[in-house]
This record gives structure tokens, C-alpha cells and sequence, in this order.
């Protein structure tokens, strides 16, 4: 195994990027560099089958020159050279880039907060036969569901990342964590009819993880997806679960609060601060310091400190995710929300765990406030949905039909239409039970008026 | 480069006893920028080199990824990669087997008309501002708009144990072009994708006013559009959302691997899923298109792949272990985004056949339906049900196209939906795009304009 790079050795590397970006003419510079292991164990048609381990290092240099911007990356960064040259390259591109009236220089050092839960050398000790051991658990406890359920992808994995940033303004910044997560996709085949594939996860920054109820609840719900019905097309209160939350929020609510498309006019929340946007049952935080969230980090990826945001509170919206540039933009101070796709991209305007507060309703008492409804589980298509007026055209797939507070039937093609900002108003119970996925941490959501298109 | 790949595999081979090894490495770079109205964000310069090994030891894979050319971090990586595919198979039941494929000696040089490389920075930015500014000045409804730009170039080396030694030049060029308009609370969005394998030549048959009016148009045009009727339609389709209907209805189904996993093609083979008028391939020889390239990332010759014919399953999109399981020849869709990742089965260019009909014939019998014209995203699922996203659809009354709808999208069983296509155009137009399983790759589709007698479309109304 290839041993982790030091914290001072990855602090040095960007501090010396910085320095030489300097020598050549730069008048800002900043240097990103990023040491990622990833160990996982991978289910192909219900066998423990393939096994990868991949380690990804390198460097990004952002320049600035008469106020345009200029940017490089190299993945190797064992050579002094190459470091060197990714500097030179971030300065031709800055020369041949144009100047940006609205620069205003790049982050202040600052003091930072310190995290909980994000790191556990337990996670960096994981053998391979260690995440074998959890993989098969998962697998068991799938088989013993029920005869029709197949596990057919998914598994084990583990990850360590370091991170190191350094700018001209005397920002020096290491952090690192871990994740380990699995999951399991299942469907159910009876005769010639297949469910959809349904999935669950467990994940981590601690090395605690639940295989075994991973791999029965993906197993459950793809039996429970046995024997569709169709509906007909409809006006109807709707639980959305996480899964659907999360891939419906990504492309449309997450958008919406980037103040770099507020700033655009790309977003219907432009001038609404102080206003009621959302029912006042929602209130979200955009929280980079969640203790052991997924999200959660000391800093960005511009050595700003993460911090708490309320974006709405009660319904009422607050306030927007900032970078340095986009706040300097407002006159106001950046949030902390400048994520980077690992060395190789220029810092860009995120969430990081987007969290929608958990209400008082148990998963049984939110079933039990509708008569008649779907809860919804998966959504195909999400990505497709409007970025900026934010309507939305998916298949829920599959969903339930709810019948007087209880799951009735499985639900054969159905889709769901609508906007987002008026989704947002029609929430009228938000649930206990809160968990992560992706940046998202929320719990159930019951919303009314949802235009459900069946046959 | 060849030397050392070939070392690695050699000590996978002798020292831990892999049964089947190969190497690949990678040497890019890539130029990027991201252009937000007339401001440029950033302009970005990467290079990215690094090797994949992956073996079969016992039955099962083992893979490992470094961005290194260090001997000593590659005898660790291969040294991983064979110790974790051993303990792996000690619960293997069906040990993985590889169908057998000719021996290739190769070295594919690029020949673009303009090479990327050797086009300076400063002209790639100023062709994108004329396409910016193009879409502001089009319409002052257009509050902003976005360019970003990709090209990448470089060379992939891949060596097996069984002898293949390929040396294989990569070239892209791809922009996304956005244009988002406001009025009075409402907001409208639009999106267009260009891309080729060919060479910088991609601006000059595409020109930069073009693509900016293009996009900018439609973004204006949904301003006064209207959310169609949710239900069930008969609908006429552009060879855009036909491209999309096909990789998502169709194409993802005949990956091999979901075929195994449930996808509901693989117990369809030799079986008629559709209409008589449905042809299908998936074509990875379409010289300058986006998804074409020779030779795969398990060292097979891309293929013209018969999906279907004539409605009938005709094949399935494989790599050597699906080959293997179904008894069938590879046909070359073995792709890995990069070094990092292993090579799973994906799409190249996947389209369908044109027939006889011109679009007036296809629109004169619908009554009340919809024409889809472009898309916006699209997903498939294993239990065949599809979702086409659509940014561009009009209401069809009468067999005339009529009044703009926007945010629709079209859903549907694969299988009922193929037996549906009761027309198909003799026109025929391919698009580039990006696919998302787990990694991202370039491919293309696209077909004729296509009648559909019924499928669920999703509106608010």
C-alpha cells in the first residue's frame, strides 16, 4: 500500500506553487493540492466480483494578472518541475484570458473552527478483507429477504482525503477526512415482470456501518415494488423520501440560493430576501460544520472557513451561498461554499450539508395524515428539470400508493409535473427522521397538490 | 511507455500469478474555459497522466489506478490489484472468464484539420464571445448566458498479456452553450451541446452567431410557452429527442451488463420488441463523431453494433466478460472516463435507422399531440421504463405544428412504447452528448424524425 501524504509535506507543495506563481508575475496566487486513496469492493450480479484501489494526487494553481484569471492543474506532483510548469501554464492562460472589472482580489486569512467527527484512522486501517467481511454481510442479509429479490450491483468502499491550501494572502490550510460507505441496488423479477432498481446506502465519516440493513431494506423494497398498478392521473398529497429530495432539490433548489446565479437573474429568488418563499413548516441551513456530516470540513476550497448559513427559516428566505468573488460581488462576506472537483477545477459555488430541519411527524403519523396519496422513493429523470424557473417533469419510479394512511400498491408509470418554488409553499408536514445523502440532510417531506400524471 | 506497461503486466503475470493482466496509461491535457456573458471565469490548463492495471487472479478483478510513472508505486499498485482480486475470489461462484479476441499491434494517430493544440487560447475565448454575445443581443429578454469550453488531446497506451500493444491518440472538442431569459417572474432556460472527435474544424461548420441565436431563440420563445396537458399524447419527435429516446429507452438495455442484471433485453434476444420500422445500432466507427474511437479500453475494434432490426432484438453491447456469458463476439464498448477507473460497457453512437417518410407526413395525422423537438436530460431504468426530458415542444393541432410548450417530458415502457413508433422519417441528424453510469463519457445519438402513437407525457397542466 502507498502510504498517505504528510500534512507539512502537502502545505509546503501549495506554499512553494504560490511562491513561484509569484516569480513569474502572478499578482495573487492560490494553490489547492489534494491527496485521495479510495479502496472498494464491488457486487456484480450478486458476487463479490471486482476490487479497485485508486489513488489520485495533484495540484491546482489559480493566478491572477491585471484581474483576470488563470488556472492549471498537473496530477503529478512528485516533481518540482511539473509544480512549476502548472504555474507557468496557469499564467498563459490568465494573459491569454480577459480582465475581470469585478475581481476583487482573492480570501483573508481567517481563524477557523474546529471539526467534529470527520476524521477516524479506524477507516484508514480498513484492509481489503475488512471490506470484503462487510460486503458479504451485506450480501447475506439481502438473500435472506425473499426468493425474488436479486442483488445485482453495488458494495464497499473506503476513502481518505487530504487537502492543502495556500494563497498569497498568507492562507496556509491543511484538513483531511474519511468516509466509508455500501450499498446495495436489488430489484425483484416474478415471472416476466421486473421492479425498477432499488437502492440504499449507509455512509460514514466514523467506521460505523449498518451492511446488514442496507442489504434487507434494498432487498424489502424491491419486493414491495412487485406487482405495479396503474393510476389515474391526479391532484394528490405526496411524501417524498430523501432519495426523492435529493435528486429533486440538486437541480433546482440547490441552483436557487447560488448567489453567483442570483447575481445572473438565473434564479426566482433574486430580490425575494425577507420575503415568504416556502411554507412555514421548512427551514434550511446550508451547515459546513455539521458534526460528522458528509459535507462537513474546516474550509472550502478557498481556505475560507466553513460555517452555518440560514438560507430559509420558517419560510422566510434568509440568505444565499457565497464565494469570495460572488460575496465581494454583494459587498458581503463569502460562506464558506467554494467546492472544488478534487485539483482539477477552479473553486465554484456549492452547497455543502444543505439541511432541512427536522419537524415532529413520524414516518407513521406523516402516512397517517393522508388519505389518499403516493409516497415517492426514486425519481428518474430529475437532472432534466429547469435550472432556473424550476419546474420539473419525472418519473417516480417506483412509488406507493397510499390509502387511508397505509402503503396500499406499488405504482406502475407514474410521473410527476410541477415547480419547485410552488412545491416548496405546499409543504405541510416535514418528518423526524432525518438522514444524509449526498449534501442533503433531511427527513421525510409531505407536500399537498401535487399533479400526479398516471394512464 | 510501452516498456513499462509491459513490465507490470509482466510481474502480474509472474510474480502474483494473475491470469490475465493489462495496462493502460494515459498522457492528456486538456484546455477548459467557462464563460459567463462576457466575463470569463476562469481560463484553465491541465495535464493529466497516470496508469490503470487491472488483473484476473482466480476468477475475480482487481484494479488499481496511480497518477504516477514511479516503479516502486507501480509494483505497489499492481502488487494491490493482484492481492485484492485473490481475496476476493474465495467467494466467487461463477469465476469471471474473458472472451477470446484477436491479438492487436495498433498505433492510431489523430489527424484533425485544425488541431486544438495549435490554436491559441486567446481565439478559443474570442470564438466564444461571439457566441455570447450573440445571445445578449439577441433578444434584452436574455438575461444571461454561458460557454463552456473542453478540448482535450493526448495519447492512450494499452498492453495485455495476451500480446495487444496499442498506442491510440485521443481528441475532443465539446462546448455547452446556456441562455436564460426573464420577464416579469418568468424565467425560461435553454441549452445546446456541440462536439466532435474531428479537430477544432468543429467552429467552422458550426458558426458562433448560429449557436448563439440558436440557443438564445428558443430561451425567448419559451418565455410565452405554456406547460402541456399531463396524460397520455400521440407525439412526433426531432432526431434530437429521438437520439435520447433511443440511448435511454433502448440503449442502456443493451448494455450487456444490465442485460445480465435484469435490463429487460437480454431475455428478449430474438424476439420482436417493437415495431417492424424500429432499426437500431450503436456505432462506434462514425469517423469525427463524438462517441467513435478504433479501438476500446480492453484493446477490442470498435464495432457497428445491430441493436435491433426490424423491431427484432438483434444484439446487445458487450465486453469481453459479457461476451463471454452470452456466447457473443465483443463489439468494442468497454470505456473508462480516464486512468482512474476500470472500463465498464457504454454507448458510443447510438442511433436509429431512417425510412420514407418526410416530417409533413409524420405531423399530418396527429390530431392533438405534441412535436418534441429538443431535449433536456433523459434516464432509463432497469424495469424498461424511460424519461426523455424536453426543452423545446409544441402543441400539434391538426397536423400543424402549433403554439410553443415547455418543460414537458415523455415517459413509457420500452416495451410498449417501440411497438408504438408508427413512423419514421427519411431525414436523419446526430447530436453529441454526455452519459452518466457511474462515470462520464462522450457519446452521440440522434435518427430521423419518428411519429409515436402514445406515450405518458408529463405536464403540469
Amino acid at each position: 500500500m502507498v502510504a498517505v501524504l504528510e500534512k507539512n509535506f502537502l502545505i509546503s507543495l501549495a506554499e512553494d506553487a504560490v511562491k513561484s506563481a509569484l516569480k513569474l508575475g502572478a499578482s495573487e496566487a492560490e494553490a489547492y493540492v489534494y491527496d485521495g486513496q479510495a479502496t472498494n469492493i464491488g457486487i456484480d450480479l450478486g458476487q463479490i466480483s471486482k476490487t479497485n484501489r485508486i489513488i489520485d494526487r495533484g495540484l491546482g494553481i489559480r493566478v491572477i494578472v491585471d484581474k483576470a484569471v488563470g488556472f492549471a492543474y498537473t496530477n503529478i506532483i512528485s516533481n518540482p518541475q511539473t509544480v512549476e510548469n502548472a504555474a507557468t501554464q496557469a499564467l498563459s492562460a490568465a494573459k491569454a484570458s480577459r480582465p475581470d472589472p469585478d475581481w476583487q482580489g482573492l480570501p483573508q486569512k481567517k481563524s477557523y473552527s474546529t471539526t467534529e467527527g470527520t476524521f477516524d484512522p479506524k477507516i484508514v486501517d480498513l484492509s481489503p478483507e475488512d471490506l470484503i467481511k462487510v460486503t458479504a454481510n451485506m450480501l447475506d442479509a439481502a438473500g435472506e429477504v425473499d426468493k425474488s429479490a436479486f442483488p445485482i450491483e453495488g458494495g464497499v468502499g473506503s476513502g481518505y482525503v487530504a487537502n492543502a491550501v495556500a494563497n498569497s494572502n498568507g492562507i496556509a490550510a491543511f484538513d483531511r477526512g474519511t468516509i466509508v460507505e455500501c450499498s446495495l441496488a436489488a430489484l425483484a423479477k416474478d415471472g416476466t415482470s421486473v421492479t425498477p432498481v432499488c437502492f440504499e446506502f449507509d455512509a460514514s465519516r466514523n467506521y460505523r456501518l449498518d451492511p446488514s440493513w442496507v442489504g434487507r431494506e434494498a432487498a424489502k423494497l424491491a419486493v414491495s415494488a412487485l406487482k405495479p398498478k396503474p393510476v389515474e392521473t391526479q391532484t394528490a398529497k405526496v411524501i417524498l423520501t430523501q432519495f426523492a429530495l435529493q435528486d429533486l432539490f440538486a437541480y433546482t433548489l440547490m441552483v436557487a440560493v447560488k448567489a453567483d446565479c442570483v447575481q445572473r437573474s438565473q434564479s426566482p429568488f433574486k430580490g425575494k430576501i425577507g420575503t415568504q418563499v416556502a411554507s412555514e413548516n421548512l427551514s434550511i441551513y446550508d451547515d459546513g460544520l455539521y458534526p460528522k456530516g458528509l459535507r462537513t470540513a474546516v474550509f472550502d476550497g478557498e481556505g475560507v472557513p466553513q460555517q452555518k448559513t440560514p438560507l430559509i427559516e420558517k419560510g422566510v428566505l434568509h440568505s444565499f451561498l457565497y464565494d469570495t468573488y460572488s460575496a465581494r460581488k454583494d459587498g458581503r462576506e463569502s460562506t464558506g461554499n467554494a467546492s472544488r472537483a478534487e485539483y482539477l477545477s477552479t473553486p465554484s459555488i456549492n452547497p455543502s450539508n444543505f439541511h432541512i430541519l427536522p419537524g415532529s411527524k413520524t414516518p407513521q403519523q406523516l402516512l397517517a395524515e393522508v388519505e389518499e396519496g403516493f409516497i415517492i422513493y426514486y425519481l428518474q429523470g430529475a437532472h432534466s428539470s429547469n435550472p432556473v424557473s424550476g419546474e420539473f417533469s419525472v418519473v417516480a419510479n417506483p412509488c406507493w400508493k397510499i390509502k387511508n394512511g397505509e402503503i396500499a400498491h406499488p405504482c406502475r408509470g407514474v410521473m410527476l409535473a410541477g415547480n419547485i418554488f410552488e412545491l416548496l409553499k405546499n409543504i405541510i408536514e416535514v418528518g423526524v427522521n432525518e438522514r444524509q445523502m449526498g449534501s442533503l440532510i433531511a427527513p421525510w417531506i409531505l407536500a399537498e397538490d401535487m399533479r400526479v400524471i398516471g394512464k | 511507455m510501452k516498456d513499462v506497461l509491459q513490465k507490470i503486466i509482466d510481474t502480474a503475470v509472474v510474480k502474483f500469478g494473475a491470469k490475465y493482466a493489462e495496462a493502460r496509461a494515459q498522457q492528456l491535457t486538456k484546455t477548459m474555459f467557462i464563460l459567463k456573458e462576457e466575463r470569463v471565469e476562469a481560463a484553465k490548463q491541465g495535464i493529466e497522466s497516470g496508469v490503470a492495471i487491472r488483473v484476473l487472479v482466480n476468477g475475480a478483478w482487481g484494479f488499481a489506478s496511480v497518477g504516477s510513472l514511479d516503479s516502486a508505486i507501480l509494483e505497489a499498485a499492481v502488487s494491490d490489484a493482484c492481492s485484492m482480486a485473490k481475496m476476493a475470489s474465495e467467494r466467487l461462484k461463477n469465476p469471471i472468464k474473458l472472451a477470446s479476441v484477436p491479438v492487436v499491434e495498433d498505433h492510431v494517430t489523430a489527424k484533425p484539420k485544425k488541431n486544438p493544440n495549435s490554436i491559441a487560447m486567446e481565439d478559443k475565448i474570442k470564438t466564444a464571445f461571439v457566441v455570447n454575445k450573440t445571445s445578449l443581443g439577441f433578444d434584452s429578454r436574455i438575461k444571461s448566458c454561458g460557454l463552456d469550453y473542453m478540448d482535450l488531446m493526448g495519447t492512450s497506451f494499452f498492453v495485455n498479456s495476451e500480446g495487444t500493444s496499442i498506442e491510440q491518440d485521443k481528441l475532443y472538442v465539446w462546448a455547452r452553450i446556456t441562455a436564460s431569459a426573464q420577464t416579469d417572474g418568468t424565467f425560461t432556460f435553454s441549452r445546446d451541446e456541440i462536439g466532435s472527435t474531428s479537430g477544432y474544424e468543429l467552429f467552422d461548420d458550426q458558426p458562433s452567431e448560429e449557436l448563439g441565436r440558436k440557443v438564445a431563440k428558443r430561451a425567448i420563445e419559451q418565455i410565452n410557452a405554456k406547460p402541456p396537458k399531463g396524460g397520455k399524447a400521440p407525439v412526433v419527435l426531432g432526431p434530437n429527442v429521438v437520439g435520447v429516446f433511443v440511448h435511454e429507452a433502448v440503449g442502456h438495455l443493451a448494455e450487456a451488463d444490465l442485460a445480465l442484471s435484469g435490463g429487460l433485453l437480454g431475455s428478449n434476444l430474438g424476439k420482436k420488441i417493437g415495431s417492424s420500422l424500429v432499426t437500431l445500432y450503436d456505432d462506434g466507427t462514425l469517423k469525427g463523431s463524438f462517441g467513435a474511437f478504433k479501438y476500446d479500453d480492453e484493446g477490442v475494434a470498435s464495432h457497428k453494433t445491430l441493436l435491433i432490426k426490424d423491431g427484432i432484438v438483434s444484439g446487445l453491447m458487450h465486453n469481453r466478460e459479457t461476451a463471454q456469458k452470452f456466447g457473443a463476439q465483443p463489439t468494442g464498448n468497454a470505456r473508462a472516463e480516464d486512468f482512474r477507473v476500470e472500463p465498464i460497457i457504454r454507448m458510443r453512437c447510438t442511433y436509429m435507422a431512417p425510412q420514407d417518410h418526410t416530417l409533413e407526413e409524420l405531423l399530418e395525422d396527429v390530431k392533438d399531440g405534441y412535436y418534441f423537438k429538443s431535449f433536456r436530460g433523459g434516464q432509463a431504468s432497469l424495469d424498461g421504463t424511460f424519461q426523455v426530458g424536453i426543452q423545446e415542444g409544441y402543441e400539434i393541432k391538426n397536423g400543424e405544428i402549433q403554439a410553443p410548450v415547455r418543460n414537458a417530458s415523455i415517459s413509457g415502457s420500452t416495451l410498449e412504447t417501440l411497438h408504438k413508433v408508427d413512423g419514421v422519417g427519411k431525414d436523419f441528424a446526430l447530436d453529441p452528448g454526455r452519459c452518466g453510469k457511474g462515470q462520464t463519457a462522450f457519446i452521440c445519438d440522434g435518427g430521423p424524425h419518428i411519429r409515436v402513437s402514445e406515450v405518458i407525457v408529463g405536464g403540469s397542466a
